[in-house]
């Protein structure tokens, strides 16, 4: 864990590739892509089912842990359209049903109306306003007075060290107007981000959150 | 036996009223296929191989001169530049005889128009491709037109077995024997080191069946001449083109007919036709250029312009190494290393086509240690050195590929199935068990059974055939047959609309509209994408950056890394005598000077210290591939001795570990780190230590219908479908390790890539090897090439943390 500060807010970097934001008492997560491995799997792409599981592991690991009061899902909580694995997110959100489930709705949010009806989530199509921060999937526009937190993207960042020793990583990223976290769920891979000499890396290596204070200068 | 002998006489008269002269391997063939005997004719290019195999198939048919109704022949051609010329001889026989024989080409080219007629009214001879008759295979009406044929000819076979292509071509063969108890099926190849392995890899293992094997007895004279620079680099690089020697080329190509210039690849193919425009301005319109990017009716055009004698230079790639005699073509310029003595004999073969002629290639190289190559060629030559080619076996992926075409065309008995595949040759070790977990991946999407869920591919009817019923499924996977893995391709067309060929996606992401680029030998602008196509206009600007593809870096092979030792060796032995290496005897002396010349009883060591850190190089000369196991084997079994990260570079001479830190090479390095023993086990971390297996799995899991590419037309909704290898690579090994694509992966990485029977024969030499380790100021010619490698593989047994806390971020340019 790694807390920063933001327009005087204090927030917590999860190596889950989470947020947690304890003023509000909410968990900030984006890009979870859930059944995206049995999409494939109906395509008759043979994924390994299981894989689909360590979504649902890490999601109930962080609501036990942190115990919020709201679940921020930062677009693209479902991979396409509808599957069995959509019954699976119903159950978890009656299982947690003190938690707020709360959707901005990203690009790849495409499920019929009745599904979402179904469940306990309360549904925003843009963006949400909890000052400072403006939460939404695709930043479009910038907001003078709040600072935009987004997903979308599947940050990563590529490290050079001496040797040709090089790395990539998947990261969270904070730019001057717009903070971008990292993609939640397994098989949804990275973006290398090349960032300026004002914005702030933190990488994800394994079970630690690390800023990248060093930028090379070329 | 009097009756086949009668019918030879049919077909000799035909030959020699032509003012032919049969050759013995020709009616040795002719005799054969007569009586029912299958085999392979070996013989060279340009010697009458086609009609050796072709004419038989008329021998019923001639007295009454009757046109049977169906298929009789299906001719394999592996390229399609070679279906044409096929398709003239046949049509010319089928004259001469008096016949009314259709004769059709199918390939990827073909209309759909044509190729549904082509089911329904099957023309007497089909010459196709691998890929087109598995495609004819998940038709539902694939036994309508394969019911009658007999007569399977296998061209090129040389080609195919090496490949997945020639798995496809054994499968294909296996599905016809299944049909026809008593098919022929000849092959045809040029001369390789393992015939008689290409026979039983063609014919299935022996079953006491009529084979035999014909070899012509005609050899071709070549003559290497090599163009030397005037002053030699003594620091090699690998990037150059060659392009310095450009202007001692044009006097070649003047005083020949015809000549081609081989490039290694496409980007290296552009220029080189560029800078020779530009050093000749004369060669405009008799000079033409032909790579596999380029689109058909272009290829075309310049096939037919070599055939006819238009062209007096075409700069090309390995996409003229067979099929077509171009009969002008007097003279080959190869650019660069040929990695091989049989590539570059076949090329050398393509010049000096008719009977008796003498094949001159020159060579070329791009950098000064190519010169050595040049002599060792010479020398593999003349000793007869050709390589094996190295059949595929336990493909998994092709299989699964294969299973599904049968499911979709019509469906599949298991028991029938699976007898039909054990038969071929690259299938004859698998077990039930193995065909089971195959069969459980289709069927339950897992090779484990597990309960239902919303998996969809194929069937089972309640009598036990597996199909396909699922429109969607069939149609990807019909999209989707061949083993042709290749990166996103954008067609590239004028805007009026006349196609020009293909570009790599990823090199088109990096332009916008107004920018140039070189193409097709023209400077072309970027107009729009739409459609899936790239389209440009001329552009008047004459500077533009040139696509490169990416596609691997060939390696020596085993042969040829034999002669390149002996020619190094020489220079301390004080015997060398060719040119080539006399020219580089500053660069060999530089090298013994600031470190060692390598002597044949010892393995060269190098370590020294840079700005970038500590190089550590060896050179055992085995070829990049076995370089490329061996470093990651010695990094493996290093870093279990220290925490320490190395980047890794090699080339066919050597290899590099480069570390940030320091080690006592004189304690650390001996010779149990090259030990054979533990070598399974130690590869097999090493390659998941680096990118290695995470590469190759990408065409198994193109190939087996892991990853769907997309395709036109349908481009958005499909987009949720498409994953990146990668990523699926890492699925499957935290969760389904016991995955047999997945296990096939390192199967292929041991056996093709680094060739564990090679490697372990390099590791047993290293034994009987003193270790020499010189510690240069810095670096040396040798190791200069090496050290410029930017494309690295890493590995690492420090934390990620301690790795992290070293490295830096690279800020926006």
């Amino acid at each position: 864990m790694k807390e920063i500060s933001l327009r005087g807010e204090i927030l917590q970097l999860l190596p889950e590739k989470a947020m947690y934001w304890p003023r509000e008492s909410a968990i900030l997560i984006a890009d979870l892509h859930l059944g995206k491995i049995t999409h494939f799997r109906k395509a008759g792409i043979a994924l390994p089912p299981q894989s689909e599981d360590k979504n649902w592991q890490t999601l109930s690991r962080l609501i036990r842990k942190h115990k919020p009061k709201k679940l921020i899902i930062l677009g693209d909580l479902f991979h396409s359209k509808y599957n069995d694995q959509w019954e699976n997110f119903i159950d978890m959100t009656e299982r947690y049903d003190d938690v707020d489930w709360i959707l901005v709705k990203g690009n790849h949010d495409i499920l019929r109306e009745r599904h979402y009806d179904r469940s306990n989530l309360s549904i925003c199509d843009y963006a949400l306003k909890v000052p400072p921060f403006l939460l939404t999937h695709e930043p479009d526009e910038v907001f003078e007075d709040l600072y935009t937190l987004c997903g979308h993207i599947h940050p990563g960042i590529r490290l050079k060290g001496m040797a040709k020793q090089s790395l990539r990583l998947p990261c969270f990223f904070f730019g001057q107007q717009v903070g971008i976290l990292p993609a939640f769920g397994v098989f949804t891979g990275l973006h290398v981000l090349h960032p300026n000499k004002d914005d702030r890396v933190m990488v994800i290596a394994e079970d630690q959150i690390v800023e990248i204070e060093n930028p090379i200068r070329e | 036996m009097s009756n086949s002998r009668q019918n030879i006489k049919s077909i000799t008269e035909w030959f020699e009223g032509n003012n032919w002269k049969a050759h013995a391997f020709q009616k040795q063939a002719w005799k054969h296929q007569l009586d029912g005997y299958s085999g392979i004719v070996n013989a060279p290019t340009g010697s009458g191989k086609t009609y050796s195999v072709l004419l038989p198939v008329f021998v019923p048919y001639i007295q009454n001169k009757e046109t049977p109704t169906g298929l009789r022949l299906i001719w394999i051609a592996p390229i399609r530049a070679l279906a044409k010329e096929i398709c003239l001889s046949a049509e010319r026989a089928i004259e001469a005889f008096g016949l009314n024989w259709k004769v059709g080409i199918r390939t990827g080219d073909t209309k759909t128009a044509d190729r549904q007629k082509q089911i329904t009214h099957p023309p007497q001879i089909l010459i196709t491709t691998p890929e087109s008759l598995h495609i004819i295979l998940s038709s539902k009406k694939s036994k309508t037109i394969l019911k009658d044929c007999k007569n399977i000819v296998v061209d090129e076979w040389h080609e195919l077995i090496g490949s997945k292509r020639g798995v496809q071509t054994e499968l294909f063969l296996g599905y016809m024997r299944n049909l026809h108890k008593d098919l022929t099926i000849w092959g045809i190849s040029a001369t390789i080191g393992n015939l008689e392995e290409a026979m039983e890899v063609l014919l299935g293992p022996d079953d006491g069946g009529k084979r035999a094997l014909i070899k012509a007895k005609i050899k071709k004279k070549i003559v290497v001449k090599t163009i030397m620079p005037k002053e030699i680099e003594r620091y090699p690089w690998a990037g150059h083109l060659g392009i310095v020697l450009l202007k001692k080329v044009i006097p070649i190509i003047e005083d020949s007919e015809s000549t081609l210039i081989f490039t290694n690849t496409r980007a290296q193919c552009e220029i080189w036709y560029q800078k020779l425009l530009e050093a000749d301005p004369s060669l405009a319109g008799i000079m033409a250029m032909h790579h596999g990017s380029l689109s058909r009716e272009m290829r075309s055009w310049v096939e037919d312009a070599l055939y006819t004698g238009k062209l007096k230079a075409v700069v090309c790639t390995s996409s003229l190494d067979l099929g077509v005699d171009f009969r002008p073509v007097d003279n080959i310029i190869q650019v660069g290393s040929p990695k091989g003595v049989a590539r570059f004999v076949q090329r050398a073969g393509r010049s000096g086509h008719r009977p008796g002629a003498t094949s001159k290639i020159y060579f070329l190289p791009t950098n000064s240690l190519e010169l050595i190559e040049s002599a060792a060629l010479r020398k593999a030559i003349k000793e007869n050195k050709i390589e094996d080619r190295e059949p595929f076996v336990r493909s998994w992926d092709v299989l699964v590929q294969y299973m599904m075409t049968c499911a979709v065309g019509g469906g599949f008995k298991e028991k029938e199935l699976y007898d039909e595949v054990v038969a071929t040759h690259c299938y004859a070790s698998m077990s039930r068990e193995e065909w089971t977990m195959l069969l459980n991946h289709l069927l339950y999407g897992s090779q484990s059974l597990r309960a239902y869920d919303e998996y969809q591919k194929i069937g089972k009817t309640s009598d036990g055939t597996y199909l396909v019923s699922n429109k969607g499924v069939a149609q990807r996977h019909r999209l989707s047959i061949g083993t042709i893995v290749s990166d996103a391709m954008l067609q590239v067309k004028f805007v009026r609309g006349k196609k020009i060929g293909m570009v790599e996606e990823w090199f088109v992401g990096q332009f916008s509209p107004g920018d140039t680029f070189w193409f097709a030998g023209m400077a072309l602008e970027y107009v729009r994408i739409k459609d899936n196509s790239l389209q440009v206009k001329k552009s008047k600007k004459n500077k533009g950056r040139i696509p490169s593809y990416m596609g691997g870096r060939l390696s020596f092979t085993s042969q040829m890394s034999e002669v390149i030792k002996e020619k190094i060796f020489e220079f301390a032995k004080g015997e060398m005598k060719d040119v080539e290496m006399k020219k580089l005897t500053p660069l060999f002396e530089l090298q013994e000077l600031r470190s060692r010349m390598p002597r044949e009883e010892e393995l060269l060591i190098e370590y020294f210290h840079s700005d970038e850190g500590f190089h550590l190089l060896l050179y055992p000369f085995e070829g990049r591939d076995i370089h490329e196991g061996m470093a990651a084997l010695l990094g493996q079994r290093l870093s279990r001795l220290l925490p320490i990260s190395f980047s890794l570079a090699y080339n066919d001479f050597g290899l590099e570990l480069l570390s940030d830190k320091q080690i006592d090479v004189d304690k650390i390095l001996t010779k149990e780190l090259f030990n054979p023993r533990g070598l399974d086990q130690d590869i097999q971390s090493s390659i998941n230590a680096v990118e290695l297996a995470q590469r190759k799995f990408r065409d198994i899991a193109c190939i087996s219908g892991l990853v769907f590419t997309g395709y036109p037309g349908k481009e958005k909704k499909q987009r949720h479908l498409v994953s990146n290898s990668r990523l699926l690579f890492d699925v499957f090994r935290e969760y389904e390790p016991e995955n047999l694509l997945y296990l096939q992966t390192y199967d292929e990485v041991m056996a093709v890539q680094l060739q564990e029977v090679r490697m372990r024969e390099a590791l047993e030499k290293i034994q009987s090897k003193k270790l020499v380790i010189v510690k240069p100021e810095k670096y040396t010619p040798f190791s200069f090439p090496l050290m410029v490698d930017r494309l690295r593989e890493k590995m690492s047994s420090e934390t990620l943390l301690d790795r992290i806390e070293k490295m830096k971020i690279e800020l926006v340019k």
